[in-house]
């Protein structure tokens, strides 16, 4: 299967999101009971974030040049291609911010509700951090750049 | 109705790789493949350039065919 210089640098966005996700996604998920000033190495994890980012992209689309001489043009099926999978991602993130409202005002409505009854550890088990939340949309924005991202290369590969 | 083309046999009687074709009209290579197989539906504008480039009228490059 021979993969253009375009979807070869769409797999490099799937790839960086999927490894995003495993490395720095657990540590999100470990300190999510937690408040953001009470995380442990915060400032640390997101300058490593910036700095392993950048040099993940920086090699991959280094490699890609030296492989791809060859100037590839930008043209309308191009065009095309990215507003139907910018279109899917946007549907996507407006569905579970809607879902994710959702759960906010249930997780409070049901702590509300717990306070009633009196049950101290229950109430608590109910908090929603501010790391809590952090994580939830981290989870999000990685799972919506992989379907884009795999919508997007599945288009170039049969339109 | 779909929309068919003569591309392929136009651009091979004018002696012209997709590539080279690609680049009279800017677009990539794999945007004429796509044309060539039906796969995608160009602009009016680059239906319009192809005509053009390959001296045929639109009409006859770009036919609709019963289903």
């Amino acid at each position: 299967m021979l993969l253009s210089k375009k979807e070869i640098s769409i797999l490099i966005e799937i790839v960086y999101s999927i490894v995003f996700a495993l490395i720095f996604l657990p540590y999100f998920y470990e300190n999510q009971e937690k408040n953001l000033i009470l995380m442990d190495g915060l400032v640390e994890k997101i300058i490593q974030i910036i700095i392993c980012t950048v040099i993940y992209f920086a090699i991959a689309y280094s490699v890609l040049e030296v492989a791809f001489k060859k100037k590839e043009t930008r043209d309308e099926r191009d065009d095309m291609i990215n507003s139907k999978s910018y279109k899917l991602g946007y549907l996507l993130y407006e569905f579970s911010l809607f879902i994710f409202i959702g759960y906010v005002c249930s997780k409070f409505q049901n702590k509300e509700l717990l306070n009633l009854t009196g049950n101290i550890e229950l109430y608590s088990s109910f908090q929603l951090t501010d790391a809590g939340i952090i994580f939830i949309v981290l989870v999000l924005l990685a799972f919506i750049s992989v379907i884009k991202s795999i919508y997007q290369f599945y288009l170039y590969r049969t339109v | 109705m779909i929309l068919k083309n003569n591309l392929k046999k136009v651009r091979q009687n004018k002696g012209l790789t997709q590539e080279e074709l690609g680049a009279n009209v800017g677009v990539s290579r794999q945007t004429i493949i796509s044309i060539e197989r039906y796969r995608y539906k160009p602009t009016l504008e680059l239906a319009m350039k192809l005509a053009e480039k390959l001296n045929i009228k639109i009409e006859k490059l770009f036919y609709f065919e019963q289903e």
